[in-house]
């Protein structure tokens, strides 16, 4: 066990060495400059993207390069080249913004995913199993913008309630269990609209694996003692349904820092994936490679405690 | 069964939970209707959030609308452009101009000449003693003093490089300059030594040779001899000089008081490398700043300069919060270097104070930004309380907000103009943009060298479809490189009209005719090539694809190609490596085309990369950048614009139309002279600006009805 944890550390610690080459290689090697460079600015004269570039050590050898960024990120110093804030700040800031997005997606997709995958494998083949099957596809095809865009029209011109950013804009002081709940409304779509796309994969897994178990020996085994049904189901099976889906917990980790540009950008939250996705627009390298950085790590530890989780749940596995 | 049920009973709780917040949420209603306070703010939307709340490093346009709202310059452009004061009250242009005095040139009528002599004969000139041709006379009418400066003895020196890796040296000149004229004159005159060697002598000025008064210790830079003498003894020199009178008894938003040394301290913060400042071009022509008193600057420049005036619009910094010992303590309180510490690091980017009509309240990122009314605005405070952006990145939701009433005005997007122009609930406002869209022909390469073949190329494309249908009308044609509001354009030219068999014609002499297949052909080459844009611009990829198949009906074989924006400027544009592109340019007010049409910008990574050279037209550029007078600039404008549509280096499209829609209930208020209010409606000015009066805006409970509409 403890052999295993060394080891796997080291080799993530070997992996991360290598995406944070690749990762630096492609975003420096890509065409573009930092927007404060502006070669078709009349104004802009040659000595100043000299300047420019000098002060962003974009005149320096790639290797001096990835030496001084990476020396900086680990000294907290790294800082955006559009605002000179804190790169760790800005990420930390945003990655709050996110947050509340991402659990109250995640639970939504968890909680909603199992009841529907299970009734569907109970019935299977029944018209409720059809049609849950026919809406998964439908929400898994449909686009994701213009699904918001429906539902933002369809709640704005129906209930005349605002519904981006994260809080009615300009409500100022009221009591606090309304500013609460006024942040829960606007949870609500985004986060809906981020789960619609997982609780469609998910309730299919779910469904598959409970049929999967379904035709194992100690299901017909517990039907056999006479078990009523219902426990036949939730109990036997799910509980051995479940274990796959446990060890999926350690990789949502990763959807931590990753939100989602569309969504953000369409309901005006200040989060994570707008940021990076502007930041690339900017080629602000600073920040794009410390939230690919971040993004790297927690996709390391996030198979780390998926590795550790299936030790827990299943017995028969030694490590 | 418990886990059924609780496997039922999550997720219902969950959702109910989610959904009675609706309860919670004041509806728009509340929000516009029921909340007095809404009448007494203005909430803007943009799709972008600031980046730097600093006038001098500012680059978006995000930052620069709310750096106009919190800094104010000395100057801006009243409704018909003209300049007028906002910190300065007044300002004065003159000249001071310089020529060493040529001991070895003969002085016609008089032989070689010192400078005593050379004063005095131009003094008598001056006098009328002298038969002159009337612009000569002009230029010595123009003369409002004339002096000497004596001769004199100084070291200079410079440090150079031989090359990467040798290290610098540092060269020691010593320079024995010989007596100086020095002319005052009332008015800026760039043609001023030319009439004058009409009264020294043809080559009086041209023939000084500032080798003769320098010498050099080391012997290994004697070759850059002429090149030092050129810099430190020019045979003449022009000093334009702008004095600012400024107002007396503005203040910062901190309270203290503005005075000359903050102008003096905002031009040095944008010259200072440290602050890597994006306007230092603009300011690079000057010499320097000089506080006469605490309200008067002078600002002298090395050279003529005619965009300079409009420079000192830039919003100014309070010097006492921005100095180096501010910025010494801020760097030690935030543990930082000072020695490193520039105004780029400084939190004033992120609470900026400034002497404009809003003081900053509040900043949070890719949310709003809030503005107050600052109180004791020299020009009276504003009337709305409060200015409010949101950052609102999706153009439809940016909609939504404005049906609703959170956002007061919307940016139209082209295809919604229709629609909501004739909404009676709306004032809307629409006017051309500073930018135009053009295809751009390689000059440099076959065919395109030959103007006729350009001509023909835009007579074959039908520009006013393109503005009806990609456009859906929102946009006008245009015929040359000056923005279409001002006097620089000259509406009297006409585009080239849309003639398919004329521009066959034009191509037949040009020697292409076409062939069996019914390509045009010439020497039996085909006359292809390919024109290319950037990709994520529908526009332009329409435009793209309307213009190949016009090529394709004369019988030009086109083809397209969309390259991703970064590529497409460093591999194809700066490298000029095309045929044809299709590109576009946001133009300012100023009518300096140096850096886009002059021939020495047609070098890689330079703004002529369709090489376009015509000694006429770089004339006529210099001039335009030399010239103070308004009127003669308007001249060499249109005599340039002329050139250029003649040449045809650009097929000219069009320039956008803009359309933004207020709610109707904003008007103007002012106050007569008995005290009562008085409303107007809001006009644009000529450039189309319908917030040049935002400081006097107020918005009314109920629409309100003009006697006169008008």
């Amino acid at each position: 066990m403890l052999s295993f944890v060394g080891r796997s550390i080291i080799q993530k610690i070997i992996t991360l060495f290598f995406v944070s080459i690749v990762s630096f290689l492609i975003i420096h090697l890509a065409p573009g400059e930092p927007s404060q460079v502006d070669p078709l600015n009349p104004k802009f004269t040659p000595e100043m993207v000299e300047r420019f570039r000098k002060e962003f050590h974009l005149d320096k050898p790639l290797y001096l390069q990835y030496v001084y960024f990476y020396r900086d990120l680990f000294t907290g110093k790294t800082v955006s080249w559009k605002d000179n804030q804190s790169v760790l700040r800005k990420i930390w800031e945003r990655f709050l913004n996110s947050l509340p997005l991402f659990i109250v997606g995640t639970i939504i997709t968890w909680t909603l995913s199992f009841p529907i995958g299970i009734r569907a494998a109970i019935f299977r083949g029944g018209f409720y199993d059809r049609s849950t099957t026919f809406f998964s596809y439908l929400l898994i095809s449909i686009p994701g913008f213009f699904f918001a865009y429906i539902l933002i029209i369809f709640v704005v011109t129906r209930f005349h309630v605002p519904v981006i950013g994260m809080e009615t804009f300009g409500l100022g002081d009221a009591s606090w269990l309304r500013l609460i709940m006024d942040r829960v409304w606007h949870l609500l779509l985004p986060s809906v609209l981020g789960a619609t796309g997982g609780i469609a994969i998910l309730s299919r897994y779910v469904r598959s694996q409970m049929l999967e178990v379904e035709g194992q020996d100690y299901v017909r085994t517990a039907r056999a003692k006479g078990l009523p049904e219902e426990q036949v189901y939730y109990k036997h099976a799910l509980r051995n349904a479940l274990l796959p889906f446990v060890t999926m917990f350690g990789l949502i980790l990763p959807g931590l820092i990753g939100g989602s540009v569309i969504i953000e950008s369409i309901f005006s939250w200040p989060g994570m994936g707008r940021m990076a996705y502007e930041a690339i627009l900017a080629r602000d390298y600073p920040i794009i490679l410390t939230v690919n950085f971040v993004s790297a790590v927690l996709v390391l530890a996030g198979t780390f405690v998926s590795d550790l989780l299936y030790l827990v749940v299943d017995p028969r596995i030694r490590l | 069964m418990t886990i059924r049920r609780v496997l039922i009973l999550a997720p219902t709780v969950l959702i109910l939970f989610l959904v009675q917040s609706y309860f919670w949420v004041p509806t728009y209603e509340q929000q516009t209707r029921g909340n007095p306070d809404r009448l007494n703010e203005y909430i803007a939307a943009s799709i972008g959030d600031a980046s730097i709340l600093n006038p001098i490093l500012s680059a978006d346009s995000a930052s620069s609308d709310i750096n106009s709202m919190v800094f104010e310059g000395l100057i801006d452009r009243d409704e018909e452009l003209r300049f007028r004061g906002r910190l300065a009250t007044s300002w004065d242009i003159y000249e001071e101009a310089f020529f060493y005095v040529n001991e070895d040139a003969n002085i016609p009528g008089k032989g070689r000449a010192g400078v005593e002599e050379v004063a005095t004969l131009l003094k008598r000139a001056k006098a009328g003693d002298f038969e002159a041709a009337p612009e000569v006379k002009a230029s010595l009418d123009n003369i409002r003093e004339i002096s000497v400066v004596p001769a004199r003895d100084f070291l200079v020196t410079r440090r150079e490089k031989e090359n990467e890796d040798t290290e610098t040296a540092e060269i020691k000149i010593r320079v024995s300059a010989p007596a100086r004229i020095k002319l005052v004159l009332n008015n800026v005159d760039q043609d001023l030594f030319q009439n004058l060697s009409r009264v020294l002598g043809k080559d009086y000025f041209s023939s000084f040779n500032g080798q003769h008064y320098i010498t050099l210790d080391d012997e290994t830079w004697q070759s850059k001899r002429a090149v030092y003498a050129e810099e430190i003894l020019p045979a003449t020199e022009h000093n334009p000089t702008v004095v600012f009178y400024l107002r007396p008894g503005v203040k910062f938003h901190d309270g203290h008081l503005f005075d000359a040394s903050d102008v003096k301290f905002t031009f040095e913060a944008i010259m200072n490398p440290k602050n890597l400042s994006p306007r230092i071009s603009d300011y690079e022509p000057v010499k320097r700043v000089e506080v006469v008193d605490s309200l008067t600057v002078r600002i002298i420049y090395k050279r003529l300069y005619s965009p300079a005036l409009g420079t000192w619009a830039m919003g100014m910094l309070p010097e006492h919060l921005l100095n180096d010992e501010a910025l010494r303590k801020e760097a030690i309180h935030l543990g930082k270097d000072p020695e490193k510490f520039s105004m780029r690091q400084s939190s004033f980017s992120r609470h900026p104070i400034g002497c404009g009509p809003f003081v900053f309240r509040e900043w949070k990122s890719d949310q709003y930004i809030v503005l107050d009314h600052f109180d004791k605005y020299w020009e009276g405070s504003p009337n709305y309380n409060r200015y409010i952006y949101r950052i609102v990145p999706d153009l439809l939701t940016q909609e939504m907000e404005f049906y609703a009433g959170t956002i007061d005005s919307y940016s139209v997007q082209p295809h919604q103009v229709k629609r909501l122009r004739d909404n009676p609930e709306y004032q809307n406002f629409s006017g051309l943009s500073f930018g135009y869209t053009y295809i751009g022909y390689n000059m440099r390469r076959e065919p395109f060298n030959d103007s006729r073949v350009r001509r023909a190329l835009s007579m074959a494309i039908d520009v006013d479809k393109i503005i009806d249908y990609v456009l859906y009308s929102q946009g006008e044609r245009i015929t040359g490189p000056f923005v279409k509001q001002t006097d620089y354009y000259d509406k009297s030219i006409k585009p080239a009209p849309y003639d398919p068999q004329a521009a066959l014609r034009l191509l037949e002499e040009a020697g292409w005719r076409r062939n069996k297949e019914g390509w045009l052909e010439k020497d039996g080459k085909r006359f292809q090539f390919t024109l290319i844009t950037n990709s994520g611009n529908d526009l332009r990829k329409a435009v793209l694809a309307i213009a190949q198949d016009a090529w394709k009906q004369i019988g030009i074989d086109v083809r397209t190609d969309l390259l991703e924006w970064s590529v497409f400027i460093q591999e194809r544009v700066d490298k000029a490596d095309f045929d044809a592109l299709i590109l576009g340019w946001v133009m300012g007010i100023e009518p300096d085309l140096y850096q886009i049409w002059h021939s020495s910008q047609t070098h890689p990574y330079q703004l002529n990369f369709v090489g376009f050279k015509n000694s006429e037209a770089d004339d006529l550029i210099i001039k335009i950048r030399q010239e103070y007078d308004h009127e003669r600039q308007v001249v060499y404008s249109h005599r340039l614009h002329e050139i250029i549509a003649r040449e045809q280096p650009y097929t000219f499209l069009y320039v956008a139309k803009w359309t933004a829609v207020l709610d109707r209930r904003i008007v103007i208020k002012e106050t007569d002279r008995q005290g009562n209010a008085v409303y107007k409606k809001i006009k644009p000015t000529k450039t189309g600006n319908f917030t040049f009066y935002f400081n006097k805006w107020v918005k009314l409970p109920e629409t309100p009805t003009f006697s006169q509409e008008g």
